[in-house]
């Protein structure tokens, strides 16, 4: 049987329905479908006589109000950061000092470079990273809340009405609030944009939602040098990220992919009282990958950063690359080693940092060892936090934007803008900064 | 009743507390891989209920069967090609309206349907009596109502499930009618399709629904297999 016959025989019938009706028979028969629906309601379904103004409804006057919306968002998120900020401190501390005790007993294990391995670069570098598991745990059980209580949903919803206005498709923004926990899925889920070129635009401003994973870096240099602001600071990287997000997806669109934008009806699903078990469902998974990276992907770079260092390769690599960096403040070998090796995981930025200067033989917390090792005053933290935020992102979200794109050209587009938007920002973050202090 | 194996298929909107549900049937039982071809997450588990062993498949949330997105596509898939023994829509009874939209298009497909009926308390506090019993009549199929997020009702679901499955209730179909028009001239595809494209399992009626709808997807499978 020809299939061509079929395909003509359709095209026959959709233009005689189209000439009858002078509509498509696609929503033709959505509307008889609706109509069969509706006539079952009148027969089912017994509504009170007035609807009920619900909760929801009174919550989202105050939620969704066309002023209100977006301040009321930052408020949250930033009260979100500030908690996550003032509890997990003591805890973090208390990690610190638990390895640093674990870490005394083994620093003195024949042969040296053994002993060395195991405090400067497990506990040193390893230990570094998982010190932070209380901000993950916290900052996650903060946002699984907001996401199960349906408070998300309206995030997205009152940041769409401002990309709607300068032609975004909303359905991006629910993309990028997922990039707050990984970029990966983040990426995997604008799947769900049917427009290929709000897909596309989305797919390559998504690594500049701040990750988990570079979470841990902001916390260990905001305790350092922002002590009385550190939610604060964080929040900046977050909104950093988003804001630039908007403006690029913005520009992209303009300028290399221009061209209709979908339509996108937003789902409201009423607001839910968050259950225990969910929210710690949605928590461990994060602490669990957290936990999991740090005992794989990380041990295994911190152990060959390690390495390179015990070989004395790793300041040679690191001084080559440096001086690219110092127009933006961080033009330390140090610095430029953590920054190469951070691509592979950005975790492994605390762990580089926690390695070489655990085996420098200092003293104090981590951030305020390398503060007073790199002379760095707390603009060059915050310069290059603003870098950890914006360049290259890790290896597993580059494979991800290249099997969704399908394409080189894009992936090694992102490599390249994030790159240059990372140095740009860091350098001016710097140079502008020094201007006023 | 014979002890046997049975596979359901778990649809439904987003939001619609399918999540729960499939939790509260698998329990920790569950694993995680990917659809064929593509990097959607897809979720498994199993339970045991009376003797039989039942295996869930978690569908892709969606709100209705179209082409014009991956995950709709999965789903419809999965009922078409997989032929589960059930699939259960899980469906909001405090938005019903919106969420038997999906319901309808899965009792034209003639997917052995069960229907979920969830969050019965928030539907309850709003002030809306459902009829479950005329909703059951009226659609032909099995209606079971729900609490998930205080897992009440699974009990219920599994026995509806293994009932169907094992084909002591019955389970329907609906032919909707489009209207003399339209219903002309899927008479007429109709026709031409029947007994002619064994690849896909779909059924004439549905596959004349879906030709007049422009549906790509399924354009692409006619041209496979005609070609061949």
């Amino acid at each position: 049987m020809d299939s061509q016959v079929v395909i003509q025989a359709r095209d026959e019938s959709l233009a005689h329905l189209r000439k009858v009706h002078g509509d498509d028979a696609e929503t033709l028969i959505a509307d008889a479908r609706y109509g069969f629906i509706s006539g079952l309601m009148r027969d089912v379904l017994e509504r009170p006589a007035v609807e009920k103004v619900t909760a929801t409804d009174r919550i989202d006057r105050f939620m969704l109000n066309r002023w209100l919306g977006i301040p009321l968002f930052l408020a949250i998120l930033f009260a979100v950061f500030q908690l996550t900020f003032v509890v997990s401190v003591p805890l973090i501390n208390l990690i610190n000092a638990g390895f640093d005790w674990l870490g005394e007993p083994t620093s003195r294990i024949a042969p040296a470079w053994l002993g060395s391995l195991i405090t400067d670069g497990v506990f040193g570098g390893v230990g570094a990273v998982l010190a932070f598991i209380p901000v993950i745990f916290l900052l996650y059980v903060a946002l699984s809340i907001l996401e199960d209580t349906g408070y998300m949903a309206r995030a997205a919803f009152v940041v769409d009405r401002l990309m709607h206005k300068i032609g975004l498709h909303g359905r991006s923004f629910v993309s990028l609030i997922l990039g707050f926990g990984c970029n990966v899925p983040a990426i995997m889920s604008s799947r769900t944009i049917d427009n290929p070129r709000d897909r596309l635009v989305t797919i390559l401003v998504t690594p500049l939602m701040s990750c988990g994973a570079r979470l841990p870096v902001y916390a260990l240099f905001a305790a350092a040098f922002f002590t009385a602001y550190q939610g604060l600071i964080v929040f900046s990287m977050y909104g950093i990220g988003v804001i630039l997000a908007i403006g690029l997806a913005w520009f992209f669109r303009k300028r290399l992919i221009s061209g209709e934008s979908g339509h996108f009806v937003m789902e409201l699903p009423p607001y839910r009282l968050p259950t225990v078990t969910g929210v710690l469902a949605h928590v461990w998974d994060r602490v669990w990958a957290f936990i999991s990276r740090a005992g794989t992907i990380i041990f295994s770079v911190v152990v060959l950063i390690w390495l390179l260092n015990y070989l004395n390769i790793l300041e040679q690599i690191g001084r080559a690359v440096a001086p690219v960096f110092s127009p933006a403040g961080f033009g330390q070998w140090q610095a430029a080693v953590a920054l190469i090796f951070g691509v592979l995981a950005k975790e492994t930025i605390v762990g580089a940092f926690g390695t070489l200067f655990a085996a420098a033989g200092d003293t104090g917390s981590l951030g305020q060892v390398i503060g007073s090792a790199l002379g760095w005053t707390p603009l060059v933290a915050f310069a290059f936090m603003v870098m950890i935020l914006l360049y290259v992102p890790c290896v597993a979200t580059i494979s991800t934007i290249k099997r969704e794109t399908g394409s080189w050209k894009w992936t090694l587009f992102t490599i390249g803008y994030t790159l240059a938007l990372g140095w740009t920002v860091a350098t001016l973050v710097y140079r502008v900064g020094r201007l006023f202090i | 009743m014979t002890r046997k194996s049975i596979t359901m298929a778990l649809a439904g909107n987003p939001n619609s507390g399918k999540t729960t549900v499939f939790n509260n049937l698998t329990g920790a039982r569950q694993h995680v891989g990917n659809w064929p071809g593509v990097t959607v997450a897809k979720k498994e588990g199993s339970c045991t209920f009376q003797g039989h062993h039942v295996k869930v498949v978690d569908l892709p949330g969606v709100y209705s069967l179209t082409a014009y997105s991956q995950d709709e596509v999965i789903a419809r898939d999965y009922v078409v090609d997989a032929r589960p023994d059930v699939v259960v829509d899980v469906v909001d009874a405090s938005n019903l309206e919106r969420n038997l939209y999906l319901a309808v298009q899965l009792l034209e497909m003639k997917a052995g349907l069960v229907i979920a009926l969830n969050m019965m308390d928030v539907a309850r506090s709003r002030g809306y009596v459902i009829d479950v019993t005329e909703l059951s009549r009226l659609l032909g199929t099995p209606v079971v109502p729900m609490v998930a997020a205080r897992n009440q009702g699974t009990k219920e679901l599994l026995e509806t499930v293994v009932g169907v499955a094992g084909g002591e209730i019955p389970v329907g179909g609906i032919n909707l009618q489009y209207g003399q028009d339209i219903e002309a001239e899927i008479a007429k595809l109709e026709k031409l399709v029947d007994g002619n494209f064994p690849a896909g399992q779909y059924p004439p009626r549905w596959l004349a629904v879906k030709l007049l709808e422009e549906d790509e997807e399924i354009v692409r499978k006619i041209r496979q297999a005609g070609v061949g």
